[in-house]
């Protein structure tokens, strides 16, 4: 007889900022043309990969996100003429940042889609959410209590 | 050598308005503007402080005035972060700048205990440069380190933190007048530990660009952060990835917001 599976599959919360003009149309490119993508990406549109500040990216680590991906234009496509040339200095620095404090900056991922590209589209956040699927939770991973988020470290509220 | 100091700020003030130096009284030490009547035998070096933000206050709020520093290397090195990002005018600055001895660089794990006068265009040097110090061991140490083992470290020591913002007060290349860790959208208020990683992350990612390796937010750390060894691994990474070492050239201005053009970077997405 087969064993019932009682424990629910790791399912990743993964955030994705896209860029109006290129990242979020390739998205909404590869919803029309039916190509699969999963369902774990909650995406948040922005006007510019270089709108992405390192503070929101770290704010939605610490509301719980397994992943964050930051996707934008290609470099000399940006619509805002070189405003994705901040992104591409911004975020490896981050990402070894968030290495060097123990998160895996494989967590935080920065790739250019165009909206020509459902198919690009389809294809990283697929390999993405499956490489976070394979790292695990990121509660997991920091030794923390897996329902509460990032935040729940040793934290005492102070009542004034 | 503070007597040899001491002899060189007399004989400046009579051309400048005033000279922003440590002042020792019964009171303590602190920051203080010294004029041609104030008793130049309450200068002193010791202990350490950072004097470039005094200065800058005293340039904007005095718009003629011709004002001196007496400045260690790392003093040189923060005023040459602010005068690139317009919070000190060189040319109403006179340096005098002064040598650390190598016991200090030893205890500072300072690369660089000596200023670097030739790009200011007034400066002079006191004392005879000593070669740098080795870099921090638990830099070293830390870089071997896996991953997982790295959280560990870090999150024994932020619970430490008290959040009492007295690292960021502290630094001279911290400036801005709307503070990332003051905001409630970031830093959320009223949590003792500040919640991970928001505050420490962005006062390093602010850092990556500006911090000049003064090692006083370690100093002024009530809890003991080794909060430089995150910022020197980080340094390393911009001059590795971008090629810019900040406190070093007067004209290289801040990489992050220049575009590819100005300030090439190799990766495979930056084409």
């Amino acid at each position: 007889m087969d064993t019932i599976q009682l424990k629910k599959p790791f399912e990743p919360k993964v955030v994705a900022f896209l860029c109006n003009w290129c990242s979020y149309a390739g998205a909404d490119n590869a919803g029309i043309s039916r190509l699969q993508s999963p369902a774990n990406i909650l995406p948040i549109r922005v006007m510019c990969s270089g709108r992405v500040s390192p503070e929101m990216i770290l704010r939605t680590f610490r509301s719980g996100a397994d992943g964050v991906m930051v996707l934008g234009c290609h470099i000399g496509d940006c619509h805002y003429i070189n405003a994705n040339h901040r992104t591409v200095k911004r975020v490896p620095l981050l990402q070894n940042l968030l290495g060097y404090t123990g998160i895996n900056p494989e967590r935080l991922v920065l790739d250019w889609v165009s909206s020509a590209e459902a198919p690009k589209f389809a294809q990283v956040t697929t390999d993405f959410v499956a490489k976070i699927k394979q790292l695990g939770p990121i509660a997991k991973e920091l030794g923390i209590d897996q329902k509460s988020t990032i935040t729940s470290l040793p934290v005492e509220e102070v009542k004034a | 050598m503070i007597d040899q100091i001491r002899e060189q700020v007399k004989k400046v003030l009579k051309d400048l308005d005033g000279v922003v130096a440590l002042r020792l009284t019964e009171q303590g030490t602190a920051p203080y503007l010294f004029q041609k009547a104030d008793d130049l035998s309450q200068l002193v070096m010791e202990p350490r402080y950072p004097v470039s933000e005094t200065t800058s206050k005293l340039q904007k709020r005095f718009k003629d005035a011709k004002i001196g520093i007496v400045a260690r290397g790392c003093d040189t090195r923060a005023l040459v972060e602010m005068a690139k990002r317009n919070q000190i005018d060189p040319t109403r600055l006179y340096i005098i700048g002064v040598s650390c001895s190598s016991e200090l660089a030893e205890i500072c794990h300072c690369a660089e205990p000596f200023p670097q006068i030739e790009q200011w265009p007034q400066a002079e040097i006191i004392g005879d440069p000593v070669p740098g110090a080795p870099p921090n061991p638990l830099v070293t140490k830390f870089e071997n380190m896996p991953v997982n083992k790295r959280w560990e470290f870090w999150k024994a020591q932020f619970t430490k933190c008290i959040k009492c913002y007295g690292c960021r007060d502290i630094c001279p290349v911290c400036f801005c007048e709307a503070c990332a860790l003051e905001d409630p959208l970031w830093v959320e208020p009223g949590l003792l530990v500040p919640d991970f990683p928001m505050y420490h992350l962005i006062k390093a990612m602010h850092m990556t660009t500006r911090c000049i390796a003064c090692r006083q937010c370690e100093t002024a750390c009530p809890s003991g952060i080794p909060l430089t060894v995150l910022y020197d691994l980080i340094h390393s990474d911009v001059s590795e990835l971008i090629g810019y070492k900040p406190g070093e050239d007067i004209t290289a201005n801040p990489p992050l917001s220049l575009t590819l053009a100005d300030a090439p970077m190799e990766s495979d997405l930056a084409y």
